[in-house]
């Protein structure tokens, strides 16, 4: 990509300083501290998976074990299950609606910039805030529905997947709403004269120029639906049973609820490679690698 | 291949007004039909958004005796300030403050930590810099939850346990992968010839990022302050487990320890949800146009 | 120009350092070996915390805090989340000097990594604490044969409420052998009245149960030997026939049928019990309070109460009691200011103090609250109770806050297991003996 840029400064040897190219060595105070508060403390938790630690004292190395336990415990195979579950069918329900949302937002009449401004509301809440309120709503003896959703395990699941699209859909609307006032207004005229109607005119050339768009979107909706760890926390507690049980709940329930920090840290490691292998992916399809020129050459 | 040209920031952001501006005119012909399924479907979906918060908003103006077994729907007969009371009078305004400090001090440091790694990952050619910003890159997609037990254990024994900086320190480290990837794609978009005329003038590198790079990476800079601000507003899993006393609680921990203070005062409850909703939400009256800008950056241009 | 930038930066970032430095001041200023002997006392911040609020101001201001030379700090961790709180500060440098726990194994770990003070030579010692409480509540703080903690709220024994409306319409009467109990369950049944409210969807109401039977059964020991760690002491026979009574009880209908849907936590389980639909609710003495709270007329009119019935053949005693004995302070080893604690332990058998939890509805377990309890909003409940622990021979702690915090999680799993059918009571045994 910028293959052309490297040749030329090569071919002027030294212009790198005069042409205000800053010494590397800058990169240093923030790579010391991400390395030392991120990096260090995942080579951290890849040691302590390899100790027992109740939290109190030292931990005491134990080889193994944790791993061992981590491949036979059912609750692993449950909640990965539960999470890929949960990370697919909410990328679905956000995708659809913030798209459609996002292209109708896209119009510039005037009902539509006033509605916009009311869906966005929702992502002025915390997480917190935003699971405490369903919480509220979901109590059969409260709220808003009179039954039993948070005890079934459909229900349960569905209620993540719901109070996390309320949250989250208003954000990617805004970014399919910018993909889709960047779509050359030319297209549309052409395929208008060509006889193409309103849904040809979306299936044909707005769903394929907002392919970088949803990739993006697409990336921070995975890699964000492992935050849903305050929702689960807050409406379900993992349950009914450990069936809303995410990863990063297994592993604070294994942490912080009975205290077995030594295995948490094997689930945290697992947690850390199974996201640094999804993020290789994610980097490698999405083009963020190359600095997002990928628009650029439409 | 006119390279140059289509990384220039200037001339791509300047034509994209006036041919919205030019094109409005002829747009209309296509929106002017109503569009009855997009219609219907918004009409739906603000239902979805205002029932819930309609709902919310209802009941903290609710007496908490006459709250168990009502609707919720179902406005309050005699509406009452008493909740919000409540929870003013519960330390609410201590918590804003905490919060506030957490969001200045993350924005401070991932501003100050990020600009110049990513004008070096931009522009410095070196082994080094590229493998720093690999380094960024892959932590874009790692889950802070991953790291709470060892970060637990450095914080305990870095004497930070039950502080501020237990929460800010490594909410700024985790808001700074996203952050180089937006500050690095603003910055791709500065010319060549910028830097060359400013060389010219035999600015140094130091110069340069004061008077050339920080003013035209504004738009980034700014979406990383509203991104890095909203990841320290909404945390919630380093406090839960850095900190424990009155002194160092943010508002989202206050509001999770709200709901075993008030037990099943849920008007109570949702009168703190509507107050931490508050403050962002009148950002969001006075600086919209910047906030959703801001915000549509962290999604790309 | 390049120097002055460089200085800029180390400015900027000496500027956030110290600003930082000034949070995390003021942020951890409550940490152990605080100012002036100060100590600081964590604390379960419910509804009740009320009166340990009053009572550290009232010691605060006394003259034996000035002779100890110390003050209490008050920490007060929200509810949900004490136990999880309590153990990152006591693996942190700020761990309170003071703390509130349930004994048993809410501190093994703590007295496993010494960071308890032995309290068995002070309390023998000094005449106020020894004399103060209750001995078996004493004891049942106790961990292998030595005490660690004071009794400092009130009793809260798990015991069989009954409706006593429904009870004289049905000629029946409250049952003291398990023979009367099923009789009385075979009676409601006919008359369509669910026999039990149960709130399975929390697990623990579930509980209740098992940790009866056992005992009933085979005694306090059978639970004191797994309480100590021995997973084998599952195998005991009377696990499994009271896992199997339990079964019988569910096939038979005396939960009725939804029950594992139902939760205490949201009051369901009460508002059965209230509006006659179930006629029995086996549940912790703070269902009184409950349904005070919610349904007052017939927690005034129609509620009775009984110990949990003999059961024939079994060698547990009738006045034997499980529940939660009281709530403790246990004092930090590395506290900064021990007579300061001390002092502060020892008015938890003041007569101040007692005479606040009484005025709560509580029931203290002090030696003087004996004669105080008149002055109870409701003194009838408030004497059986305080006769019913006084008077058992032992007192058997909830097997949730007993077992090791490892144990917890899986234990409820597999009680709930059984009582939703999932699983048999052989399958229950051989799941309990493989917990490790």
């Amino acid at each position: 990509m910028s293959s052309s840029a490297t040749a030329r400064t090569k071919g002027r040897p030294g212009g790198g300083v005069r042409t205000g190219r800053p010494h590397a060595a800058w990169v240093l105070p923030g790579v010391l501290f991400f390395t030392f508060f991120a990096v260090a403390p995942m080579v951290l938790a890849l040691y302590l998976s390899f100790t027992k630690w109740n939290g109190l004292g030292d931990p005491q190395p134990v080889g193994l074990a944790n791993w061992q336990k981590l491949i036979h415990d059912p609750r692993l195979t449950q909640s990965l299950t539960v999470t890929v579950l949960l990370t697919v069918v909410s990328w679905a329900f956000q995708t659809v609606l913030s798209l459609l949302l996002g292209v109708w937002a896209a119009g510039r009449q005037r009902n539509r910039a006033v509605l916009s401004a009311i869906f966005f509301v929702p992502f002025l809440l915390s997480s917190t805030a935003i699971s405490l309120l369903f919480y509220a709503l979901l109590d059969p003896n409260f709220g808003i529905i009179h039954g039993d959703t948070l005890g079934t395990t459909s229900g349960a699941f569905l209620a993540i997947v719901f109070v996390g699209g309320w949250q989250f859909i208003p954000f990617h609307t805004l970014i399919y709403q910018g993909g889709a006032r960047q779509i050359p207004e030319v297209l549309y005229q052409a395929a208008a004269i060509d006889g193409a109607g309103r849904y040809r005119q979306f299936f044909s050339i707005t769903l394929p120029q907002l392919r970088n768009t949803a990739t993006t979107s697409s990336v921070l909706m995975i890699v964000g639906s492992l935050t849903y760890f305050e929702t689960v926390l807050i409406l379900t507690q993992g349950g009914p049973g450990t069936d809303t049980a995410i990863l990063p709940y297994l592993m604070y329930e294994s942490g912080f609820k009975s205290y077995d920090l030594g295995y948490a840290s094997a689930i945290a490691s697992f947690l850390v490679v199974a996201a640094t292998a999804l993020s290789l992916v994610l980097v490698k399809l999405s083009g963020f690698g190359n600095m997002r020129s990928t628009r650029e050459g439409m | 291949m006119s390279h140059d040209t289509l990384r220039r920031p200037r001339p791509v952001k300047t034509t994209g007004r006036p041919s919205a501006a030019r094109t409005a005119g002829r747009r209309r012909h296509w929106t002017r039909r109503p569009n009855p399924l997009a219609g219907i479907g918004s009409v739906l979906w603000l239902a979805v958004v205002i029932v819930p918060i309609y709902a919310m908003i209802s009941s903290s103006l609710t007496h908490q005796d006459k709250a168990l077994g009502k609707n919720a729907l179902v406005p309050p007969t005699d509406p009452t300030f008493d909740n919000y009371n409540t929870v003013l009078h519960n330390g609410f305004g201590h918590l804003l403050l905490n919060t506030v400090i957490v969001a200045a001090a993350v924005v401070a440091i991932v501003l100050v930590l990020c600009i110049p790694l990513s004008y070096v990952a931009v522009r410095s050619r070196t082994f080094w810099s590229g493998a720093a910003f690999r380094l960024f890159l892959l932590g874009v997609a790692i889950p802070a939850q991953a790291v709470v037990v060892p970060l637990y254990l450095m914080i305990a024994k870095l004497n930070l346990y039950d502080s501020l900086l237990a929460v800010i320190l490594p909410t700024a480290a985790f808001a700074m992968p996203v952050s180089v990837l937006i500050l690095t794609g603003t910055l791709r978009d500065i010319s060549e010839e910028m830097y060359e005329a400013m060389a010219l003038d035999g600015a140094s590198t130091t110069r340069m990022l004061f008077q050339l790079v920080i003013p035209m990476t504004k738009g980034g800079i700014s979406t990383v302050v509203i991104y890095s601000s909203l990841q320290a507003w909404n945390g919630f899993l380093f406090p839960l487990i850095f900190t424990q006393s009155d002194g160092p609680r943010v508002l989202t921990l206050g509001l999770f320890n709200y709901v075993s203070q008030f037990g099943v005062n849920i008007p109570a409850l949702l009168a703190s949800v509507v107050l931490s909703g508050i403050p962002i939400f009148a950002v969001y009256l006075v600086a919209r146009r910047a906030l959703v800008g801001g915000l549509m950056g962290v999604g790309g241009k | 120009m390049e120097s002055y930038s460089r200085r800029w930066f180390l400015g900027a970032g000496a500027t956030t350092l110290i600003s930082a430095a000034g949070l995390t001041a003021c942020g951890s200023g409550s940490g152990s070996g605080g100012s002036g002997g100060t100590i600081t006392a964590m604390v379960y911040g419910d509804d009740a915390v009320k009166i340990q609020t009053a009572q550290v101001n009232r010691f605060n201001a006394s003259a034996a805090a000035k002779k100890a030379k110390g003050k209490i700090k008050l920490q007060k961790i929200p509810a949900s989340d004490y136990p999880a709180k309590l153990r990152t500060a006591m693996g942190s440098p700020n761990a309170p000097d003071v703390f509130f726990n349930w004994g048993g194994g809410s501190i093994k770990a703590y007295q496993e990594a010494n960071q308890l003070i032995d309290l068995t030579d002070t309390i023998q010692s000094d005449a106020v604490l020894k004399a103060g409480f209750l001995p078996n509540v004493l004891a049942a703080g106790s961990l292998k044969g030595k005490m660690y903690g004071i009794p400092m709220r009130g009793t809260q024994p798990v015991i069989l409420f009954y409706n006593k409306t429904l009870f004289a319409e049905h000629k029946l009467q409250a049952p003291t052998t398990w023979d009367q109990l099923l009789d009385i369950n075979a009676k409601l049944k006919k008359a369509k009245i669910t026999p039990f409210a149960l709130g399975g969807a929390d697990i623990w109401p579930e509980l209740m149960w098992l940790e009866y039977l056992v005992d009933r059964i085979g005694g306090p020991q059978v639970f004191d030997k797994i309480k100590n760690g021995d997973s084998s002491g599952w195998g005991d026979p009377a696990v499994l026939k009271a896992a199997e009574t339990v079964k019988q009880l569910i096939d038979d209908g005396a939960f009725g049928k939804g029950y594992s849907s139902v939760s205490y936590n949201n009051h369901g389980a009460s508002a059965a019990f209230a509006k006659g639909k179930a006629a029995m609710h086996l549940m912790g003495s703070w269902e009184f309070s409950t349904l005070l709270g919610i349904f007052p007329d017939f927690a005034k009119k129609d509620v009775g109460w009984c110990a949990f019935p003999k059961y024939e053949g079994g060698s547990g005693d009738i006045r034997n009691v499980v529940g939660n004995p009281n709530n403790y302070w246990s004092v930090n080893a590395r506290v900064s200011n021990k007579d300061a604690a001390i002092a502060f332990l020892r008015d938890c058998a003041s007569e101040a103090y007692t005479k606040d939890l009484i005025a709560n509805g509580d029931v203290p377990t002090t030696t003087i609250a004996a004669g105080m309890l008149d002055s109870s909003p409701n003194p009838e409940f408030a004497k059986y109770q305080y006769q019913m622990v006084q008077q058992a021979p032992a007192f058997t702690l909830s097997w949730d806050q007993a077992v090791d915090p490892s144990w917890q999680t899986p234990m409820l799993t597999e009680i709930n297991k059984l009582f939703v059918g999932k699983s048999t009571p052989t399958q229950f045994v051989a799941a309990l003996k493989g917990l490790k």
